[in-house]
């Protein structure tokens, strides 16, 4: 079980890029994150390995199995990545070791946290991959990341992801930089994984079709703020939230191709310190009330489970 | 081996040969008639056709041209015309000087370099880095042989710890260890103000990549981040300007040695300037030359060894 | 826009030397050369402000002098082998092709000889003068302007208006005059700024190893090598010249990272992060 309570990240000048966001998984649970660039889902996920950047402060607390961490506790969060939670990213293009062969890469953490020898962790690598149905993995072990394609390198990444057993793994947008026909293969692969070995999945997208393809329940984030939460198939089918509404009537999809112009949600996401001091959806909403500007809205359970929305709180 | 060695490798031939020919033309078809060089105008014509006939310069200027070049292919340079022996023999016995100086000053400011350089990235914004970064500007701007005069005040003149200069000899390696010590730290002194800089910005730019956080991702200590994965990423640039800092640091000697009087090449130079010995001058700064453009030519296949993306069939 | 503190500290010094040069064309405390032989090695006085020599010359005019020695080599040296190289890059890129592989290539060669070096080769020849310090560090200079603005004129020459200019049927001689010379500016004066401080430490040390400056035209360098003779009698007349020479150099290289850093984006923003 890993959670996060009332945790907050705020930039050098104060504002907050997230807002007292709660969260829990259950070992085995597939968890999505959906929103736009700048919703703060990143740096949520980045809270959640102990590896938000530099001149950000966070506050809240993060426990992991049962112990609480601090966020800037850097020698305890070492211990705990690569074992308890392990991460990979969005460009596997750039994220890993030009100058390393592949199965160094992956031998690497078993060697130093598992305290194999160099052969053992190399025989222990191979497997890793295998899993991960990387073609030729024996091959692959003695080759250098631009010898791969991306897909496969995303592939190492997940197997380096992989090595220490972790509880909990956070894609972020793992398959953004791939084309649509590994992305998918990549997403399943994803979930076989958590099936397989009880893994937990954090996955952040903002893509709707990946996340409904992959997870059980999923976050909607908007300027900072959880604003809906719940199973996946039930929000993606009746969404409560005004800005979760926008987002799904804003998707393509193959029956409505051709037919009509796509709806969009006015506007853009604003910078941090234009946000609202209320609901942050506020100025974007087309439902919105007086009060939602300065008045933070609180969760309301909804038919598919909950949403920040002044318009559910009280009778519309 | 490889496509990018072969293209570098008849890069290297091809620079040397336009190296001497450019050596060669300023030597010998510049001044007009070098025997007027190296006898001085008041010398007479029966002087200077002598020695037009003992050094063959009334053979055209190709065929001397090859016959110096394909000479010095065998270790013949020609005969000093002020100390009367072979060059080669005077160059065999200075370089051990010019050597040690060069390869002493070089390790050194490498390890400075690389420790000033990780340690100043590693605080980076703090007051560490900021001191480094004042030794590194401070140290680009002090010229060698004025630090070197510096430190004769200093350890020679104040404390009598180290003598000012000359050269016992290597019969006695103690005493001739003690005469190394100034020069070699003037010498790395300065060049490292420049590669502790380089090193810095180039560790600070591999810092910011994706794989490094990747690693840390993977629990892996910070140091050995630093070590296994961001430093290796951050030689090509370092080792680009140890390369080039080579020819820095093989001119620098030539000042040095005559700062401190040590008997090296940089010293011979200077006498066989002083002498206008032509013949020992040209073969000398073929030589400097020559040992830069090998240093750039090694840099080369240090990238092959470093990067992998280097060795395929193409690049 | 804030003025970055290395600029600014570059600019004062540079000013201060650059000064110190254009006053000793018309006035210094003493004539530069004057000896007094009785009255050597004086400490610093209201007449001699850092004392004299050991011929008895006033060390701040001597200084001064040497500054506008210093200088004048530099922007001479500097200046050549600015405009030639600056021209061989802008004729590379407008022509590419062989002409600017042959013009690199004869670059590449350029950097097999340290301008040291280069110096100490035309001394052996022609004998020491300031002229041939001039024209070794003019030569070595060609090669580095013709990369640097070779590489800036390529850019210049991919943008929108270049190829509107080409399309209206403009020479490829008037485009590079009236379009990539002027946007290739930044990177070029950034550069010279730099050059000038390695062309100020190699006049230094070919000064210094007497294939410079002859006497009695005073040099920081030559002052230097002077004062070593006589360094148990005199320790501080190895100190001034020195300390010029500093200066002068630390003047130009943080103007030069001061200047890259306001016109280079790219660097700015590393920096910034």
């Amino acid at each position: 079980m890993i959670a996060a309570r009332g945790l907050s990240i705020r930039t050098g000048a104060g504002h907050a890029a997230v807002r007292s966001a709660d969260l829990a998984i259950r070992p085995g649970e597939r968890l999505g994150v959906v929103g736009e660039s700048g919703s703060g889902k990143t740096l949520l996920a980045l809270a959640m390995i102990g590896m938000v950047p530099e001149g950000l402060q966070v506050s809240g607390e993060i426990a992991v199995g049962g112990t609480v961490v601090a966020p800037g506790d850097e020698a305890a969060w070492q211990r705990l990545r690569a074992r308890e939670v392990a991460m990979i990213f969005q460009e596997p293009m750039s994220a890993l070791n030009p100058l390393a062969r592949v199965g160094d890469t992956i031998a690497e953490p078993l060697m130093v946290h598992r305290g194999l020898t160099r052969s053992a962790a190399r025989a222990q690598a191979r497997e890793l991959l295998e899993e991960t149905g990387i073609p030729q993995p024996e091959r692959r072990l003695d080759q250098y990341p631009h010898e791969l394609s991306g897909g496969q390198r995303q592939r190492v990444l997940i197997a380096l992801a992989l090595a220490c057993d972790p509880a909990l793994l956070i894609a972020d947008e793992p398959t953004t930089a791939l084309d649509a026909a590994v992305a998918l293969r990549i997403t399943d692969l994803l979930v076989r994984l958590a099936r397989e070995r009880r893994m937990a999945l954090l996955f952040i997208s903002h893509d709707l079709a990946a996340v409904a393809r992959t997870t059980e329940a999923m976050l909607v984030m908007y300027g900072g703020d959880i604003v809906e939460r719940g199973a996946t198939d039930r929000v993606l089918a009746d969404p409560a939230h005004p800005y979760t509404k926008g987002l799904i009537a804003a998707r393509p999809s193959l029956a409505q191709r051709g037919r009509r112009r796509l709806p969009t949600i006015p506007g853009t996401v604003p910078p941090l310190e234009a946000l609202a001091e209320g609901c942050r959806f506020a100025g974007r909403c087309p439902v919105e009330l007086p009060r939602c500007v300065h008045l933070r809205p609180a969760a309301t359970a909804t038919a598919s489970g909950s949403a920040a929305c002044h318009l559910l709180g009280a009778a519309p | 081996m490889s496509y990018f060695l072969v293209r570098r490798g008849i890069g290297f031939v091809l620079t040397l040969i336009a190296v001497s020919v450019v050596v060669f033309a300023v030597m010998n078809v510049l001044p007009g008639d070098p025997s007027l060089t190296i006898l001085g105008i008041d010398s007479t014509e029966e002087a200077r056709a002598a020695l037009r006939e003992r050094l063959g310069l009334d053979e055209p200027v190709v065929s001397r041209y090859l016959a110096w070049t394909f000479g010095a292919l065998r270790g013949e340079f020609g005969t000093s015309y002020a100390f009367d022996v072979p060059v080669a023999e005077l160059i065999a016995e200075r370089l051990p000087m010019t050597l040690s100086l060069a390869i002493s000053g070089m390790a050194l400011t490498v390890v400075l370099a690389l420790v000033l350089g990780i340690a100043a990235a590693a605080r980076h914004g703090g007051p560490g880095d900021w001191a480094i970064m004042l030794f590194s500007q401070l140290g680009i701007a002090v010229p060698a042989f004025w630090l070197s005069m510096l430190l004769v005040l200093l350890f020679a003149v104040h404390l009598r710890w180290l003598p000012p200069g000359g050269f016992p000899g290597w019969g006695d390696p103690l005493a001739a260890a003690r005469a190394l010590v100034l020069p070699t730290v003037a010498l790395a002194l300065v060049q490292s103000a420049v590669l502790a800089r380089v090193t810095r910005s180039s560790v600070l730019e591999v810092m910011r990549l994706d794989f490094v956080r990747t690693a840390r991702a993977s629990g892996l200590p910070r140091a050995r981040v630093l070590w296994r994965h961001v430093l290796p990423n951050a030689l090509v640039p370092i080792v680009t300007i140890v390369g080039l800092q080579f020819a820095g640091l093989v001119t620098g000697t030539i000042v040095i040695e005559n700062v401190f009087y040590l008997p090296g090449l940089g010293r011979l130079l200077f006498q066989s300037i002083a002498n206008r010995d032509l013949v020992t001058v040209q073969a000398l700064v073929m030589l400097f030359a020559a040992i830069v453009v090998t240093a750039n030519f090694l840099v080369d296949i240090a990238y092959l060894l470093i990067d992998p993306r280097l060795r395929g069939a193409r690049a | 826009m804030r003025v970055p503190f290395n600029l600014a500290l570059g600019a004062a010094l540079v000013a201060l030397v650059l000064a110190v040069a254009l006053v000793s064309l018309v006035w210094t405390p003493h004539p530069h050369a004057a000896l007094d032989v009785a009255n050597k090695f004086a400490p610093p006085s209201a007449v001699h402000w850092l004392g004299t020599d050991q011929l008895g010359r006033d060390l701040v005019s001597q200084l001064m002098v040497a500054a506008r020695n210093s200088m004048a080599v530099a922007v001479l040296a500097v200046g050549i082998g600015c405009a030639l190289g600056t021209g061989l890059g802008l004729l590379a890129a407008a022509r590419g092709g062989w002409t600017e592989e042959a013009i690199m290539r004869l670059s590449d060669l350029g950097f097999a000889f340290p301008a040291l070096l280069f110096a100490i080769m035309l001394a052996a020849v022609f004998g020491p003068s300031l002229p041939n310090v001039v024209i070794a560090i003019a030569f070595i200079n060609i090669p580095t302007f013709a990369r640097v603005s070779r590489a800036a004129a390529n850019q210049v020459w991919r943008r929108d208006y270049v190829w509107a200019a080409r399309a209206a049927g403009m020479g490829r001689f008037a485009i590079s005059r009236d379009h990539i010379l002027p946007n290739i500016a930044a990177p070029v004066i950034v550069q010279m700024t730099i050059e000038f401080a390695v062309a100020i430490l190699v006049e230094a040390a070919l000064s210094y190893l007497g294939l410079g400056a002859q006497p009695p035209n005073p040099s920081w360098g030559r002052m230097l090598s002077e004062a070593q003779t006589l360094m148990y009698l005199a320790p501080q007349l190895a100190i001034w010249p020195g300390l010029c020479i500093v200066t002068a150099v630390l003047g130009f290289s943080l103007l030069g990272d001061g200047l890259r850093d306001i016109t280079d984006p790219r660097l700015t923003r590393v920096r910034a992060a």
